[in-house]
């Protein structure tokens, strides 16, 4: 025992001395008996690693890669729970987006006609909130992956860019469906008057490869989502805004390239190549090529460097941001 | 004070029948060091909130880092932002250092908001320190009172995601599969959310998934306090099998009979430090004696006449039981339960 009384008397000062007597006090705090070069001597000469650190970068990336069957059932079962309180369950996955898109179809492309001079504004439409609503649903998913799975992380204990990556991966498994019933739109859309009709080519056979490109750059994303979120919960509340501006910015539901041409020249020369070459706008370019013979989306190699390239960084940039703050994702 | 006592007291309360507690665990063989803590403080974060107040009372160090009173036209003014920018630093680890070995069971004991689960939690990994280390041998393994690991998904699924999140493979979690429904003890509820199972059943799907895994460490806290008397007895058996295994177990309970019947070693946590650390029957003395005389400097106050009344009657029951029990294991090692 020290001879350290001041905690001892700090010990209970708030508590009532009883009619019986003083308050009781414990003990007043030990010593270790090893001092603390002796313990982390203890530590290191049996090979004990420490808790709480970030791991190395590569092994970080290593035990990730060994989680991936826990990353596919936790993806899976989000999917599954996602909907489940809903008496039309799965289905919801489809008709939301089927419901959104015939908002956006009614006011934008027929009220306000913003589709003008394309010649299929439902494809158009339709294509861009489908793909968009990825896009959405990855960022805010993976603001919440951290903060939304408490119960998880304060009872296991594993890489937490598996939640991040599980959260994406589900929310692509519900995708899938959902590109089915898009194509479906995009064909029939043809059969009404003033619609061109759409063909399949062999083009199709490159939408798998947008989708793909789109999910590599939504981890990033939601990467870099989870680690703000994470240390700063305040701005869970503005990623609404911000997804709102990226829509319209990125010519989800009108081309929006069109209205950067009606700029001063000089405004335009700077804003309209950031509104074409930006991320979403690039995958939506190239999901649109693919899949329509829209005549002002023409098949472009350079969209698929351009798409790659964003893919990878963000990814990459995501990944390692993520990983920087590995350490503190346990703290509430 | 006789142990008819103890019993009464909230604070001591029986999570396992006196009987229990003959079967003392042995004293293991004690192996290499598995766990290293090393000058451990934990602070943690509130934010959003200006509850000084609330923490000091109940022996929590605070600091408040953003605190002023505003005049009354101010408070007006600003009734949208009360808390804009507060937040409250809880200083509950505050300096604490020890080393376990393999093959022990550690029980922590202290009185609420003493700092006992933050210290487990921090030796778990799961609440990264504020200054200090952690050493450890293999994955440790928490066992929380809040069990579910996704409430919305059944006790299947939990069972997969838990075993996955302890590093087990698909394949293995599929062979244990029988064994933790068997353990747990859920039947066809295993097929439900687990937002649906009553505390007690979640608690026991848990500790049935966490121990499967056959931990290097395993992390108590309060647990078991909702399991019923048939589980509690299958828990220890398990606990037992772990130890053997050369695994570590830390045991965080209000039950000081709990931790007289399952630890080796106790620690004593009292506001974030620790008071005592050594064999449990020592530690559980002096923490008894503690609480005796605290319930004795301010106890009569919180008993009301009908409180009163349970407790005679309770008083006289378990000092019947305690004097069956005495004759019929007269001479038997009872050392820890006589005041």
């Amino acid at each position: 025992m020290t001879t350290d009384t001041s905690i001892g008397s700090a010990a209970t000062p708030h508590e009532p001395a009883g009619p019986k007597g003083a308050p009781p006090r414990p003990p007043a705090p030990i010593t270790p008996s090893l001092s603390s070069a002796e313990l982390r001597a203890l530590a290191t000469e049996n090979g004990l690693t420490q808790m709480g650190v970030r791991p190395p970068f590569w092994a970080y990336i290593r035990d990730v890669y060994r989680r991936r069957a826990f990353i596919r059932v936790l993806a899976a079962s989000n999917a599954y729970a996602k909907n489940q309180n809903n008496y039309l369950g799965q289905l919801w996955a489809v008709l939301n987006p089927i419901l959104n898109a015939t908002v956006y179809v009614l006011v934008f492309g027929i009220l306000l006609q913003t589709t003008r001079g394309l010649e299929n504004a439902i494809a158009f439409i339709v294509i861009g909130t489908f793909m968009f609503r990825f896009v959405d649903q990855s960022v805010n998913g993976g603001a919440k992956s951290i903060s939304g799975k408490a119960s998880l992380i304060r009872s296991m204990h594993f890489p937490r860019a598996v939640l991040p990556v599980s959260t994406v991966l589900s929310l692509l498994a519900t995708l899938v469906p959902s590109i089915v019933v898009m194509c479906g739109i995009v064909l029939l859309s043809g059969l009404l008057e003033n619609y061109m009709m759409m063909q399949v080519t062999w083009h199709w056979l490159l939408l798998p490869g947008a989708v793909a490109l789109l999910w590599v750059f939504n981890t990033g994303l939601a990467f870099v989502m989870a680690r703000v979120v994470a240390i700063t919960p305040d701005l869970d509340n503005i990623i609404g805004f911000i997804m709102r501006f990226a829509m319209y910015g990125s010519g989800v539901i009108f081309p929006v390239t069109h209205y950067a041409e009606r700029l001063p020249a000089d405004v335009a020369a700077v804003v309209g190549p950031i509104l074409t070459y930006q991320p979403i706008a690039v995958y939506l370019y190239l999901v649109r090529s693919s899949i329509t013979q829209e005549p002002e989306i023409p098949p472009d190699p350079w969209m698929w460097v351009w798409g790659a390239s964003w893919a990878v960084v963000t990814f990459v940039v995501g990944f390692v941001v993520f990983w920087r703050g590995e350490e503190r994702y346990g703290r509430d | 004070m006789t142990e008819s006592d103890l019993h009464m007291d909230v604070d001591l309360d029986v999570e396992f029948d006196p009987e229990d507690l003959e079967s003392r665990p042995p004293v293991g063989e004690i192996g290499a060091p598995v766990l290293v803590v090393d000058d451990l403080h934990v602070v943690y974060r509130v934010i959003g909130s200006k509850g000084r107040q609330q923490a000091h009372g109940s022996g929590a160090r605070t600091r408040e880092v953003k605190a002023d009173r505003p005049s009354f036209v101010r408070r007006l003014i600003g009734a949208g932002s009360q808390h804009v920018g507060a937040f409250t630093e809880v200083h509950a680890v505050r300096g604490i250092s020890f080393a376990a070995y393999h093959g022990e069971s550690i029980g922590i004991v202290g009185v609420n908001g003493s700092g006992k689960s933050t210290l487990l939690r921090a030796v778990a990994g799961l609440i990264p320190p504020h200054s200090g280390a952690v050493f450890v041998d293999g994955e440790p393994s928490l066992l929380g009172v809040n069990a579910a690991l996704m409430p919305q998904l059944s006790g299947e699924r939990n069972i997969m995601i838990g075993g996955l999140a302890l590093g087990l493979t698909t394949k293995q979690v599929d062979e244990k599969f029988d064994e933790i429904v068997d353990f747990a003890d859920i039947g066809d509820f295993v097929y439900l959310p687990m937002r649906t199972y009553s505390s007690g059943m979640a608690a026991r799907l848990r500790f049935a998934i966490s121990s499967a895994a056959s931990p290097d460490i395993l992390m108590i806290d309060e647990a078991l306090a909702t399991g019923d008397a048939a589980f509690k007895s299958r828990s220890k058996a398990r606990i037992e099998e772990v130890r053997e295994d050369a695994g570590t177990i830390f045991l965080v309970s209000h039950s000081i009979s709990t931790i007289e019947a399952m630890c080796t070693r106790v620690l004593w946590v009292h506001q974030g430090r620790l008071v005592m650390d050594g064999p449990t029957h020592e530690v559980a003395e002096a923490y008894k004696e503690f609480v005796r005389a605290h319930r004795a400097s301010d106890g009569p106050k919180r008993l009301g006449p009908k409180a009163r009344a349970r407790k005679a009657a309770q008083e006289a029951r378990a000092a019947e039981q305690a004097q069956a029990a005495q004759q019929a294991e007269a001479g038997t090692d009872s050392a820890g339960l006589a005041g």
